[in-house]
């Protein structure tokens, strides 16, 4: 099973990303947590740290310092340049931008090509995106299963979320929107009012306790599993191991 | 003064970019806004129309040498003279093409003329005397693609959060590495406890020179879609803007 993290910048796809796939390990899965973000953050909110993220080798660069002896090989990615996280996630870096001119980033090994080929039977990818709708917009349909759009409630992300509900939709993908930090029911209204009433929805309350744990550079789930935003996410992590057992 | 706000997604580039812009042309500047994120986000923060289709492509053609030129008869400057757009407080905005529901291939003539645009409006005569504030989208990608040759000063939006601090580390490593001596600006935004600054300041190795307060003022603006400038023009996230406004100047810099 694939899934995709999307939405607007600074929504919070990368703690929705982080929880979910430590919530899937915990219950036993095998799980790959793919940053595909050419900003890569996945490794802070996992637990790993915050100056350890910083360096973990990304496949595109350890390709192109010559480690060749993986190359043809989509599990030699995740042997040689994946990093155990807590509860077992294994997290594969697709690319970091840190230079000027980093080349063209679409050729070669990408987000798209290794959304492809990491699935297998027995393995969940959580793939969590660029900020906006860039991949999604070049995403085909063997490369997800799911998409979970995050929006919280400001217009801009929610319109952002609207597009992406419209990608994935086209692209015939499950789509379960992700209200995040949401405080009343106007917060809620005013997302499901433009992204649609007809998707299935997870709502997660605005949580002190990621906020808390994005400024000390932790997991979520490490500081509260129990906190009713990460909750949130926890059980939308049963939610979806449901639906693939039913699907 | 050649502005380009950058940052983490999130951060407050667009609010601070479109907040800077209204309060730079207040008094009594001639501001164009740059827009090249190509998510809605600037014409939120500024209070201007979103229009559906961006008019820019026209301005640019795909040559039988499959390079994009300027159309006969245009350059950069009559490029943001025919495609700018009007915005409160008399702010003139060119944008990059949005992404919409015709997908990438009705983007990509606005995408290339606004890069084309930016690369020639630094030298261009006629915008002298303009201050320009550009809005980059999300994380350090194109800003590693120089899509701010214009700016003099880059004006560095971070939240203290690590996620926030690692993105802004790498944008300014890349800033100071492809134009070494450029200016960056820390603008710390949602400050909530009293060393939050101090300690992003510390962290990326620069003075603060801006520290926008969390204030319910921006989560309203933000969920109505109002500039924040016109939502809440007296709260203590506008009034840091207008001080750093000030200090970007040199008005207190003594």
């Amino acid at each position: 099973m694939k899934i995709l993290v999307a939405g607007k910048g600074g929504v919070g796809k990368t703690t929705v990303s982080a929880t979910v796939a430590r919530a899937f390990a915990r219950a036993g899965a095998s799980v790959i947590a793919l940053d595909a973000d050419s900003n890569p953050m996945l490794g802070v909110s996992l637990g790993v740290g915050p100056e350890e993220s910083d360096v973990i080798l990304d496949v595109y660069a350890g390709l192109a310092t010559g480690e060749t002896e993986h190359a043809r090989s989509t599990e030699g990615f995740v042997e040689r340049f994946g990093l155990d996280a807590p509860d077992g996630v294994r997290l594969v870096v697709a690319s970091r931008v840190d230079t000027p001119n980093p080349g063209c980033r679409c050729c070669g090994v990408s987000p798209h090509s290794l959304l492809a080929e990491l699935e297998q039977d027995d393995r969940i990818v959580i793939g969590d995106l660029e900020a906006g709708l860039g991949t999604l917009m070049r995403l085909e349909a063997d490369q997800a299963d799911i998409v979970l759009v995050v929006a919280q409630p400001t217009a801009k992300s929610i319109e952002v979320a609207r597009r992406a509900v419209e990608l994935a939709a086209n692209l015939e993908l499950r789509i379960i929107v992700v209200a995040n930090r949401v405080r009343d029911d106007a917060d809620l209204a005013a997302i499901t009012a433009v992204v649609g009433e007809e998707h299935e929805l997870v709502v997660v309350p605005d949580e002190p306790v990621i906020g808390e744990a994005d400024r000390d550079g932790v997991a979520a789930i490490d500081v509260d599993p129990d906190a009713p935003g990460v909750r949130a996410l926890v059980d939308l992590a049963d939610r979806i191991t449901g639906i693939a057992a039913t699907a | 003064m050649r502005l380009a706000v950058v940052g983490k997604g999130g951060a407050g580039k667009s609010l601070v970019a479109g907040t800077l812009a209204r309060v730079i042309a207040r008094r009594g500047h001639r501001v164009l806004a740059l827009d090249s994120d190509p998510l809605p986000g600037l014409t939120f923060s500024l209070g201007a129309e979103a229009p559906e289709d961006v008019a820019l492509g026209a301005a640019v053609e795909f040559g039988s040498d499959r390079r994009w030129r300027f159309v006969h008869g245009v350059g950069p400057v009559r490029a943001v003279q025919r495609y700018a757009t009007d915005a409160p407080d008399g702010v003139r905005l060119l944008q990059a093409g949005k992404t919409g529901p015709g997908g990438r291939a009705p983007m990509a003539a606005t995408v290339f003329g606004f890069y084309m645009v930016i690369q020639g409006l630094s030298s261009a005569a006629a915008f002298r005397d303009w201050a320009f504030v550009g809005d980059l989208p999300a994380g350090p990608y194109q800003l590693a693609y120089n899509w701010a040759p214009y700016a003099d000063r880059f004006v560095l939006v971070v939240e203290p959060t690590w996620q926030s601090m690692l993105t802004a580390r790498r944008i300014k490593r890349i800033a100071t590495t492809a134009r070494p001596g450029v200016a960056v600006s820390l603008v710390v935004n949602k400050v909530a406890g009293h060393d939050d600054a101090a300690r992003v300041g510390s962290y990326l190795a620069l003075p603060v020179l801006g520290a926008v307060p969390v204030d319910e003022g921006v989560r309203a603006a933000e969920l109505a879609g109002v500039a924040l400038i016109d939502f809440a023009p007296d709260g203590p996230a506008v009034h840091a803007v207008e001080e750093l406004t000030d200090r970007l100047h040199g008005d207190r810099l003594g």
